[in-house]
């Protein structure tokens, strides 16, 4: 067996533990005989364990070939005439160590999680989607087309949804989860068109026929027109799931879910979906000012937004949310600089940070609650404020603006809303024709039964 | 794997024979048998038998015509572009997965719809599809499209309350119809088919084309669409709009056409840009649908009407993927449709304006809802992502607009599939509310219709090879581009049988 045999091997066990823990787990549930906790904890948490192992082993074997790529080409999928449909998938410095951490939190979340949801109603579907979330993770990460990385980014951004939502008994998470998957779902479309227009421009989704070079060095190989299309429609598809001003409205709302998906998906890695397609594509990006600039302003604007929004949201969670907003912005603004490793240990050291604080929270609260309860007040925590030297009336408005957060869902709501009343009045008249045409007329004054 | 020298195609001609009666037969003997009063009290059996019959031959006759190279049968007088009884690859492809529907729709109907009149029709309907995708001789279709559409009108006029919908679909039915045989009549006076074809022979295109929008329910004719989804049982909805008799139609009638370049008619790309606004506008108005049946009839219309968009392709690429569109979208959403049945027989109407809390009363259920709506709307791993890859792929070269319009349509109907979950399943559970367990015969039919979209998603090369021959021997070229021989194989196949 060569070295590439072996990476390959690892490789395509980080997709397969968790895709196959998915089938063991999701098909009993489907079939009405659901595995007990213990089990399911057992083989969600086996199936990291095993993709985490072959990240390292995978990360150990490139670190001692100084990083030096190893395309891994699993097949074939499909075939016809010129049309060939692969799936390869690419080790190098910047998928592996995201996988290696990726999958890491995964299984961690996953030992906090089976306790945290014992007994919850919900807690094989948890799993489930957890395991779901973890097989596009890796899928999208490991991609080395860009018809893959949809593939993985879809898996992730219908799990994140369906775990917002995972409390659907309240009307609140089921509107979260809407407004969350909606917002994917328009920005999916940033995604999906680049992919064709890579198509079109080089007759293949894969990033060799876009990037010469190893990852951080890569350049682009295509003109800059094309460059510029692609990576606007990229950072278009990251400012989604990045929650960026105007699409960050989801990400407050996403905090209905439990607090272990909440720390994995907004705290460590859904929230850096984004950040880490820009990155892998940073060729691109380097070959086009204008998607580089439009990125730095927007990002920029919205770590703006986030810091003066969080700084007076009142519960913990949606601190914590914006807070993850701020950072992930200052993450785009670094790639929009044209850095690459330093977003890359940005993204790393935030994401396990903030996961930690997200899982924390609960027990934060509780622990805040006692301490209030024993020194009989609030604990004093200073003062000071950043805006505390404006004037009044400019710190009143201030205070009005991150209150309103920004003013965002006004401004969202006025480009959604009148296309939803345009669409309800042609349903409503489509409707009113149907009716017209089953109307009896042949007898007036008949009811038409 | 079988070749050519395996099987050769003119040592199983009489086999193929036998089975296409075989696959006509089995429905229209167990229709017959119940309208004479036979199995009255338990219609379901011998309609699941039949069907199981019909699918099992069905299956059987795709597996020879793929072991036999691809071969295209003919039987019994031939007119115009096909004859009597026509066997090729898209026979082959499509005929497993209209049994398919047919037998899930027997397995899952609720026992009050499923009385023997009902089943009755149920079957000749099946019986009468069956013989429509069997056949490629222009008065056949004409008569076989009354055959299929009289028991759908039978049936929603006898619904309490549907007989507003039974007047519409009978008015765009009528009208469908007579352009239709008016149109093939024009057809085989001057054929289109033969070089020389004059102003009559592109009128009558012009007709039918007209009568494959009516049929198809594409915009602007697309109205009856969801109301026959609102008005009518969900069997009869699903068994008349899901095998797509209409575009079946359009296949035999508008391709093949000798004065036409690449043997696509201009009929049919006018066809297609239509079906990609119906798919864009359906999809659109599924996100403000009130009621689960109006959610499902608008999906049914958006996603079905992209196998007509990828038929005017002009490289087997892209017709291979309104093939796949025909197999995956007929396959989801029936499962999509069946699945709101059953849960509309526990829970009666259901409203989409709030949250109905579905989910604790029908966990399996919900499951099944949710994994068919992500089937239907192109999601990775299953066979919708492959046939959206195959159209939006196949376009690019020609129009572009094609592919963002699929996208659109991909997207908006991904929302309104999440949308249409929360709200039936998600919402305050009625503690003491009743629960009702999915049957065994609803969770067989249902799996046994998600199993093909998940295993060929994940492992599509048999199909896609499979209808890359049908789609080179109705373009009459290879996927390569080469061209095919006169009666439309590629090179190095043949047609057995014919006058």
């Amino acid at each position: 067996m060569t070295i590439h045999d072996a990476v390959a091997a690892l490789v395509v066990l980080q997709l397969a533990a968790p895709a196959t823990t998915l089938a063991l787990v999701g098909l009993p549930a489907l079939f009405g005989r659901p595995l007990s906790e213990r089990s399911t904890t057992s083989i969600v948490g086996g199936g990291f364990a095993v993709g985490f192992l072959a990240a390292l082993g995978v990360l150990a074997i490139l670190a001692s070939r100084s990083f030096v790529p190893e395309v891994v080409h699993t097949g074939t999928w499909f075939a016809v005439g010129h049309h060939e449909a692969t799936v390869n998938l690419v080790a190098d410095a910047l998928s592996v160590p995201y996988v290696c951490f990726s999958t890491g939190l995964c299984w961690l979340v996953n030992s906090f999680a089976g306790k945290y949801l014992h007994r919850e109603p919900g807690f094989t579907r948890f799993f489930i989607l957890l395991a779901l979330f973890g097989t596009g993770m890796n899928l999208m990460v490991l991609a080395d087309s860009i018809d893959v990385m949809f593939a993985g980014w879809e898996f992730v951004g219908i799990s994140s949804a369906l775990l917002i939502g995972f409390f659907f008994e309240r009307r609140n998470a089921i509107d979260a989860a809407l407004r969350a998957y909606t917002t994917y779902r328009i920005c999916d479309v940033g995604l999906l068109v680049a992919a064709v227009v890579v198509h079109r421009a080089v007759g293949s989704g894969d990033f060799e026929r876009l990037f010469g070079a190893d990852w951080p060095h890569s350049t682009s190989l295509v003109p800059e027109g094309t460059a510029t299309v692609v990576s606007l429609l990229l950072v278009f598809a990251a400012l989604g799931k990045t929650a960026q001003v105007p699409f960050s409205g989801w990400l407050p709302r996403a905090m209905e879910g439990p607090t272990p998906s909440s720390a994995i998906f907004y705290g460590a890695l859904s929230i850096h979906a984004g950040a880490y397609v820009l990155l892998r594509c940073e060729a691109l990006l380097e070959a086009a000012p204008l998607a580089r600039m439009a990125l730095v302003v927007i990002a920029a604007g919205s770590a703006l937004h986030a810091g003066l929004v969080g700084r007076v949201q009142t519960d913990l969670k949606s601190m914590l949310a914006y807070a993850s907003m701020a950072q992930a912005s200052l993450i785009l603004v670094e790639i929009g600089l044209g850095w690459r490793v330093v977003p890359l240990v940005h993204v790393v050291g935030h994401a396990i940070l903030r996961s930690l604080q997200i899982l924390r929270s609960p027990s934060a609260l509780h622990d805040r609650h006692e301490l209030e309860a024993a020194i009989g007040g609030h604990p004093d925590l200073g003062g000071w404020s950043p805006v505390s030297w404006l004037p009044a009336p400019a710190r009143a408005a201030v205070y009005r603006i991150a209150l309103e957060r920004g003013f965002e869902e006004p401004f969202v709501m006025g480009l959604v809303g009148p296309v939803i009343r345009l669409l309800e009045r042609l349903a409503g008249a489509e409707r009113a024709w149907v009716a017209w045409l089953g109307e009896k007329r042949s007898r007036p004054g008949g009811d038409g039964q | 794997m079988i070749g050519s020298d395996l099987i050769p195609p003119e040592s199983v001609q009489g086999l193929m024979l036998g089975l296409v009666a075989t696959i006509v037969a089995a429905p229209a003997l167990a229709a017959i048998m119940l309208a004479a009063g036979c199995f009255s009290r338990s219609p379901r059996t011998p309609a699941v038998a039949a069907l199981g019959v019909a699918l099992v031959a069905c299956a059987l006759l795709s597996w020879l015509w793929h072991a036999s190279t691809g071969a295209v049968y003919e039987f019994g007088e031939r007119l115009g572009g096909g004859s009597f009884v026509h066997v090729d690859g898209i026979t082959a492809a499509l005929m497993p997965t209209v049994a398919l529907i047919e037998l899930a729709i027997v397995l899952v109907a609720p026992r009050r719809f499923l009385d023997p009149p009902a089943t009755s029709r149920l079957l000749l309907g099946a019986a009468a599809t069956f013989a429509l995708f069997a056949t490629a001789h222009p008065g056949a279709l004409v008569a076989l499209w009354f055959a299929t559409a009289l028991p759908t009108w039978i049936s929603i006029r006898g619904t309490p309350g549907g007989r507003p919908a039974a007047r519409v679909f009978a008015t765009v039915m009528i009208a469908a119809f007579g352009a239709m045989a008016v149109g093939t009549l024009l057809m085989i006076f001057d054929p289109p088919w033969e070089r020389g074809c004059g102003v009559v022979g592109n009128t009558g295109g012009w007709l039918v084309a007209l009568a494959v929008l009516m049929r198809k329910g594409i915009v602007p004719f697309h109205s009856w669409y969801p109301s026959l989804y609102s008005g009518a049982p969900l069997s009869t909805a699903l068994a008349a709009t899901m095998p797509q008799v209409a575009a079946y139609t359009a296949v035999r009638l508008l391709m093949g056409h000798a004065d036409h370049g690449m043997g696509v008619g201009a009929e049919l790309v006018v066809l297609s840009q239509l079906a990609l606004v119906t798919a864009a506008y359906g999809a659109a108005l599924a996100l403000v649908q009130r009621d689960l049946r109006g959610l499902v009839g608008t999906l049914a219309m958006s996603q079905s009407a992209l196998v007509l968009a990828g038929l005017a392709g002009k490289v087997p690429m892209e017709l291979n993927g309104a093939l796949c569109v025909w197999i995956s979208s007929g396959l989801a959403l029936t499962g999509i449709g069946l699945v709101a049945w059953a849960l509309e027989s526990r829970a009666g109407t259901l409203s989409l304006t709030t949250p109905q809390g579905r989910f604790h009363d029908a966990p399996a259920i919900a499951a099944f809802f949710l994994i068919f709506g992500l089937a239907a709307i192109g999601v990775p791993g299953t066979l919708s992502f492959v046939a959206d890859d195959l159209i939006v792929s196949g376009s690019l070269d020609e129009q572009l607009h094609a592919g963002l319009l699929v996208i659109v349509s991909t997207v908006l109907s991904g929302i309104a599939v999440m949308r249409g979950w929360f709200l039936i399943f998600g919402g305050p559970v009625a503690i003491d509310g009743p629960r009702h367990q999915i049957l065994p015969r609803e969770r067989f039919a249902l799996t046994a219709l998600l199993a093909p979209l998940f295993i060929l998603g994940l492992w599509p090369g048999p199909l896609v090879t499979t209808l890359e021959r049908a789609a080179e021997q109705l373009l009459g070229v290879t996927a390569d581009g080469q061209p095919a021989d006169a009666r439309g194989n590629p090179p190095g196949e043949a047609t057995i049988g014919g006058p």
